[in-house]
């Protein structure tokens, strides 16, 4: 179950401007705002950032938006977070502030590839999402055999990954999270 | 008493330094005439930070400054046609035919000399960039729709530098042209100048000690501009310039940073600026150059 944001509302409620372009860091403080209060009143785990109707997306608000936003969910319950819709400039920007911070989110691109993870990542980190978007559910030693890893290096990478909250994990088993 | 300041006849950001130096001592201590009598051209930087003198002096509660306007009609009518009387007039008392503004700016105008004093006047630029540049910017300069993006977000976060740091008001142009001479291409140039405290003053407080004797303007830009410093405790600060010159290295640009008595820039191979240069004359505030280069081979 998921949550979608779309951020074009929100951005029409912070600032008085006619463009659709996330800039400066006041706008994106405000935007914050207003999506932490959205996710503190959803039920379902997982939210999604839709960035379909967004134009520019600076440094400053991408740092303000995305980067806080996972910060300041770090020590709350369990939250997932999607970006959905993501053109390559918005991309560009958000890679650029979570790796700063050493943080790291699903994004979904707005042309149709596969989703795939912005920010810091390792290889490892690279491989196992990867293969968790296409095996589904799992464990660490599905993910072993389909990468011909031992147990131990699956399972070091599907903890990494849930840490991240790029995967759910419960009892031993990893799925991801839903992301149309 | 009245101190006469020339200005250049070619009025950019290389002749600055001589224009600042004949300002004297900073604060004036008598009335100034600025006399743009003999001027010919001013690029959007030159413009902007005519307007920062001005600016700085009407905060420091001291006379208003007098302002020779051209001589030549077509360099008046352009002054006019970008803006810049329409903001100089709050600043100086001009001084001869001050053409009416009409309705159109130079076709080379990306965005005429605007003041930025807010957030919501950061919005209003770049969306005017991202709405009416993107044809120049691609057909002109052969930029690639990404590099149009990333043209706006440096224009994004140069403003938000006066907003966030400066303490004041500032202005922006942006604008293009030919660079025949210095490079045998066309350029696309973003100025920003403010009439705010500066980088040394800006950073004094967190970074003056952990570089000792050497601090200083100069010392200030390299640590904003080369090591990602800001003066707010958060790691995500800093952001905007190290993104800019990713920008910059990606498409050949270049910036420059000028500060109270120091020139930092970020070269790219086309330029053959020096990349600091300390102990220039004193000028209020910050200008901030940004140049993207036509994507194209040189003409021969």
């Amino acid at each position: 179950m998921r949550e979608r944001i779309d951020l074009r509302p929100l951005l029409r409620e912070t600032v008085t401007s006619a463009y659709n372009h996330l800039v400066t860091r006041p706008t994106g403080i405000s935007l914050r705002q207003l999506i932490e209060a959205r996710i503190g009143t959803n039920p379902h785990p997982t939210t999604q950032l839709d960035f379909g109707s967004i134009g520019l997306l600076d440094y400053s608000c991408a740092d303000e938006i995305v980067a806080k936003l996972l910060l300041n969910a770090a020590d709350d319950r369990p939250r997932y977070l999607v970006l959905v819709n993501v053109s390559d400039t918005h991309r560009e920007a958000i890679d650029h502030v979570l790796e700063t911070h050493r943080l790291t989110v699903i994004a979904v691109p707005d042309d149709g590839a596969p989703p795939g993870i912005l920010g810091w990542r390792t290889p490892d980190l690279l491989a196992a999402f990867d293969a968790v978007q296409r095996l589904g559910a799992g464990d660490s030693g599905r993910l072993a055999d389909a990468l011909g890893w031992t147990i131990e290096r699956a399972a070091d990478a599907l903890q990494s990954l849930a840490l991240r909250r790029l995967v759910q994990a419960a009892s031993g088993t990893y799925c991801p999270l839903p992301l149309l | 008493m009245i101190h006469v300041a020339p200005v250049p006849a070619h009025f950019d950001d290389r002749t600055l330094d001589q224009f600042a130096q004949t300002l004297g001592p900073w604060p004036p201590a008598e009335r100034l005439l600025i006399d743009a009598r003999g001027t010919t051209w001013a690029s959007p930087y030159g413009l902007a930070a005519m307007l920062t003198l001005g600016q700085a002096i009407a905060e420091l509660k001291l006379p208003k400054p007098r302002l020779a306007v051209p001589e030549s009609d077509d360099t008046r009518s352009y002054w006019a046609r970008t803006g810049f009387f329409h903001h100089a007039v709050e600043y100086f008392e001009l001084a001869g035919k001050i053409p009416k503004r009409s309705g159109d700016a130079p076709g080379s105008t990306l965005v005429p000399v605007t003041a930025v004093r807010a957030a919501e006047d950061v919005h209003e630029v770049v969306g005017r960039v991202q709405e009416g540049a993107t044809r120049i910017l691609t057909s002109e300069l052969k930029l690639e729709a990404k590099a149009v993006m990333g043209f706006a977000m440096a224009l994004s976060e140069a403003c938000q530098n006066i907003v966030e740091h400066a303490g004041t008001g500032g202005w922006v142009a942006v604008q293009t042209y030919m660079w025949q001479r210095r490079l045998g291409r066309k350029v696309a140039v973003i100025a920003v100048s403010d009439a705010g405290v500066g980088f040394r003053r800006s950073l004094e407080a967190s970074e003056a000690k952990k570089v000792g004797e050497r601090w200083g303007d100069g010392a200030a830009l390299e640590s904003a501009l080369l090591h990602g410093v800001s003066r707010f405790r958060d790691p995500g600060r800093g952001q905007g310039l190290a993104g800019i010159k990713r920008y910059l290295l990606r498409w050949q640009g270049k910036i420059s940073i000028r500060s109270g008595t120091a020139r930092l820039s970020v070269l790219p191979e086309w330029d053959d600026d020096v990349p600091l240069a300390e102990h220039l004359p004193f000028f209020p505030g910050s200008q901030v150059q940004i140049t993207i280069p036509a994507q194209e081979a040189p003409a021969r």
